[in-house]
């Protein structure tokens, strides 16, 4: 399996693992409207992000040890075209998620609504990012 | 839709060049194992300059290393 692949599948895993959990507790218990700044929720968001960001680079590192040749090897023109890919659908998922939460969630809600729905969109970007790109390695796999 | 389909010689090139290894191919090329697998089992079609650096490798013209072939 190729590294950049390695990584995808690392990114997607660990969003689960670490997004998963904060979005299945604001769906089971939300944020009290009004209450700011909230920091149980912003300790929540901070282990959520903090966790998501410690557990990306241990699993870099681990990948790095693992296979150093295949992490040392530099991207080449299939990787490129899978990232470029990905990333143009991914945009486009941030960018309609980013118009919900700033032109359109303002004049319905406030507070940690928007804050989670705009979180929510960077995820959203990010799974469909490495969710392409996971999947277009393993669709051109030999 | 086109109903041709792009083959390629490189696993039979690869063997008449020693058993020279997809690694080594892939090194020489600037392309990792794994892409030459893919464009060698018809998965990944390679850019114009990779195909003719595929081909200068083993010395062959590029359309001995690449067909346009129609699908069987």
């Amino acid at each position: 399996m190729p590294h950049r692949e390695k990584l995808a599948w690392m990114t997607l895993l660990l969003i689960a693992a670490t997004y998963g959990p904060y979005f299945v507790h604001v769906v089971l218990s939300p944020p009290t409207p009004g209450l700011l700044p909230n920091l149980p929720q912003l300790w929540l968001l901070a282990l959520a992000a903090g966790g998501n960001g410690v557990l990306h680079i241990l699993g870099r590192i681990a990948l790095r040890v693992g296979a150093p040749e295949d992490a040392r090897a530099p991207a080449d023109e299939r990787d490129h075209d899978i990232q470029r890919r990905s990333s143009m659908v991914a945009y486009y998922v941030m960018m309609v998620g980013m118009m919900v939460v700033g032109m359109v969630m303002p004049f319905t809600t406030s507070g940690w609504e928007i804050v989670n729905a705009g979180l929510l969109a960077i995820v959203l970007a990010e799974i469909t990012q490495n969710g392409l790109a996971a999947w277009s390695y393993r669709r051109s796999a030999a | 839709m086109s109903d041709r389909v792009i083959v390629n010689q490189i696993r039979t090139l690869r063997f008449m060049a020693g058993e020279m290894s997809q690694a080594e191919l892939g090194k020489r090329i600037g392309l990792t194992r794994q892409t030459v697998a893919a464009i060698e089992a018809g998965k990944y079609s390679p850019t114009l300059e990779a195909a003719f650096r595929i081909a200068e490798v083993f010395g062959k013209p590029l359309e001995e290393v690449f067909q346009w072939s129609r699908e069987s």
